[in-house]
């Protein structure tokens, strides 16, 4: 059972995909965690939600190609503009003039698109191993050749490919799932992460891969824009995207730069209380 | 106007906060006993409850002071009654399952100890606390006393080497974190004796569980939270509760969720051939509240409740009773040296190996099958076994007294 209901959900039509959102607390202010990757959906926040909603209002959406939100065919509908529009349109049908976002992974993306473009609607970030095109680039950053190459066989990171994924991808999760949780004892969450990513399916989950991203260049620009108090958590052990990139994110923005030594790419997940009381300490420092 | 008071040291009352699970009832009674008698040792302190329900029905009855912020807490009960189905309950993996509740409540709990100033934490089997402490050392406040009747997750046979794999990780890192932070706990208390922990391993190559709980335990023996009648009060007790000399009494209990209804209708279904073959005897079924007692076909000698006050004393006067494999339960049977049949739910690592090694140690009860139990087999057990004297192992009087000594070191 899950530990906390929403007091309202619903769905907003945003292009001609239906976006599914839930609010949970009635505090102040209000936390957006936003979507990652379309891998997973909301409930990858669940360690976060009862918490932060006993102190403040949070609402989740889930991102198009998962969860309980449309699943457009075409991949530009997975452009990072998109998501960054979903946010505002559930702020909007949430009647949520501000909100403090927090983004995990990719969700950094689409949190900075929002912190950048649309400050009077953000007070304030939270970026969670960011995945941005800043700092050191992981080894396998030509992705896009590697994502579309047929292969006899496909180990390690090969399975990052759209032809592996047609044709095994529960083992495709499996892999990514522990690449994503390093930490011993992680059994739980890698089996929620696979979960989780059997709520969509091969076919949308490339589609998501070939939307337009926030490059580099446009990130250095966007950085610039940004006015509000940021803060960047990442893990020393995370295996998906380096925490040097995390700390050069972190310098980019002039944000706060919370290390987590030892840990994987979701702290939120693995290492929940310290990311709970990090968050809590920050908006607590914005919100006065 | 915020005001805030801190009180000096030196003005501050010693304090506990209770911790008592809130799956099953047992604990709530064995906690209230130990509480007891921890303030006769220490009758200046002072003890809040962070609790729920049920264990708040029994506080509550109880004039205990359950602390304020206990109405945040996710509810744990409701979870595991919700992954029961039929007489089957994969506790393992309702436990692996409750984990967003686990860490709601921690958060909870947290922010009790930080503002609460106190000198010392009870947790009776909570995980929530054991578990994020040993994850986050830093946050520990006061002396902590873990509490539990069972050590070592084990695996269902047929849940093959998946969960053999996923229970010996869970157990290895419940062993990394005592090594690595032994200052955690305080004290453990196994409630029992040592021959009460299993003979099994951890799995794998980790070492076998009464070797590790014998380093890192204090033993209490078992606590009752109840007397048991002496014989020569049973006929004034079974008069008060209207059971007559001349009748066998069979009081079939499933505890209070809705998990029971399995074995109540395979009981109900072997009453008519039980009575055929014992013509005295009366079945009295408590169904619990969610269980519609008027679902099931009236019989004569048969009878069903939703609710019957100090349901115990039904059990420690009855002739023979039929029930599932919770500790609690069948160790007051045992206690009151009543001939007992025991169903454990399905697919349960406590009921199905922790309880019955337990109960074979004391030589009490009889283990059923559920799944290979019919009416025939149910009605013929029961004829054989109402009334029938029994000769089980004594159950220790003063384990309350024990643990609470064990604690009362501490403060």
């Amino acid at each position: 059972m899950r530990a906390c209901q929403p007091v309202a959900e619903g769905t907003v039509d945003r292009d001609g995909v239906e976006i599914h959102y839930e609010r949970y607390g009635h505090g102040s202010p209000t936390i957006m965690l936003l979507p990652t990757w379309s891998l997973l959906h909301s409930r990858c926040w669940k360690m976060q939600i009862p918490f932060l909603a006993r102190h403040y209002q949070v609402i989740t959406f889930d991102p198009r190609g998962n969860g309980r939100s449309g699943r457009p065919t075409d991949e530009q509908a997975y452009g990072e503009r998109h998501f960054a529009a979903d946010a505002l349109a559930v702020l909007d049908v949430t009647d949520t003039d501000r909100a403090v976002v927090v983004g995990f992974s990719m969700g950094a993306q689409r949190g900075l698109l929002l912190a950048a473009e649309h400050p009077e609607r953000v007070s304030g970030a939270v970026f969670i191993a960011p995945a941005v095109a800043v700092g050191p680039v992981p080894a396998r950053e030509n992705w896009v050749e590697e994502f579309t190459t047929v292969r006899e066989s496909y180990a390690g990171w090969q399975k990052y490919n759209r032809h592996y994924w047609m044709s095994d991808y529960e083992d495709f999760l499996e892999f990514f799932l522990s690449e994503m949780f390093t930490e011993p004892h992680s059994t739980k969450q890698r089996e929620d992460g696979v979960g989780w990513a059997l709520d969509t399916d091969p076919e949308t989950l490339i589609a998501t891969q070939l939307g337009s991203r926030v490059e580099a260049d446009e990130l250095r620009t966007l950085a610039a824009l940004v006015r509000c108090p940021v803060l960047v958590m990442h893990g020393t052990a995370d295996a998906i995207r380096p925490s040097a990139s995390g700390a050069a994110f972190a310098d980019l923005l002039n944000a706060a730069l919370v290390l987590f030594d030892g840990s994987g790419h979701a702290p939120q997940a693995r290492d929940p209380v310290r990311v709970n009381l990090v968050i809590k300490q920050f908006v607590d420092r914005i919100a006065r | 106007m915020n005001a805030t008071t801190w009180p000096r040291a030196a003005s501050r009352p010693s304090r506990a906060l209770y911790l008592s699970s809130p799956i099953g009832l047992g604990h709530a009674r064995r906690d209230v006993a130990l509480a007891n008698e921890l303030r006769k040792l220490r009758p200046e302190l002072q003890i809040d409850w962070l609790a729920q329900h049920p264990v708040t029905t029994v506080l509550e009855a109880e004039g205990e002071r359950i602390h304020p912020a206990s109405r945040w807490l996710a509810n744990e009960s409701a979870h595991i009654a919700d992954e029961a189905s039929g007489h089957d309950l994969h506790c393992f993996q309702a436990l692996r399952r409750m984990d967003e509740i686990l860490m709601a409540n921690f958060m909870v709990f947290q922010e009790v100890v930080d503002e609460g100033c106190y000198d010392l934490v009870i947790g009776d089997e909570a995980w929530d606390v054991d578990y994020y402490w040993h994850e986050n050392p830093e946050l520990k406040r006061g002396q902590n006393v873990w509490l539990t009747d069972f050590v070592g997750y084990l695996p269902m046979p047929d849940g093959g080497d998946h969960e053999a794999f996923l229970t010996t990780d869970y157990n290895a890192e419940m062993i990394e974190h005592i090594d690595r932070y032994p200052w955690i706990r305080d004290r453990a208390i196994f409630v029992g004796g040592e021959a009460d922990v299993v003979p099994d391993t951890f799995g794998g190559t980790l070492p076998a569980i009464r070797d590790w709980t014998d380093q890192h335990f204090s033993y209490s023996g078992y606590i009752t939270g109840f007397t048991p009648p002496e014989p020569e009060e049973l006929p004034i007790i079974r008069d008060r509760l209207g059971y007559r000399d001349d009748e066998l009494v069979c009081v079939v209990a499933v505890g209070g969720s809705g998990v029971g209804r399995a074995l109540i209708d395979k009981v109900v279904a072997a009453f008519p051939l039980a009575k055929k073959a014992v013509p005295e005897l009366r079945m009295v079924v408590v169904t619990g509240p969610r269980i519609d007692s008027a679902a099931y076909p009236q019989r004569p000698g048969l009878e069903l409740h939703g609710y019957v006050h100090r349901l115990y004393e039904h059990l420690s006067v009855c002739d023979l009773a039929v029930v599932q494999g919770g500790l609690t339960t069948t160790m007051e049977l045992t206690a009151a040296k009543r001939p007992f049949l025991y169903f454990p739910l399905a697919h349960h690592f406590e009921q199905n190996f922790h309880v019955r090694h337990r109960l074979n140690r004391y030589g009490a009860g009889h283990y059923m099958d559920y799944a290979a139990s019919d009416p025939d087999l149910i009605a013929a057990r029961i004829a054989e076994l109402v009334g029938k004297p029994v000769d089980y192992r004594d159950v220790e009087s003063d384990g309350a007294v024990r643990a609470a000594q064990l604690i009362a070191e501490l403060v």
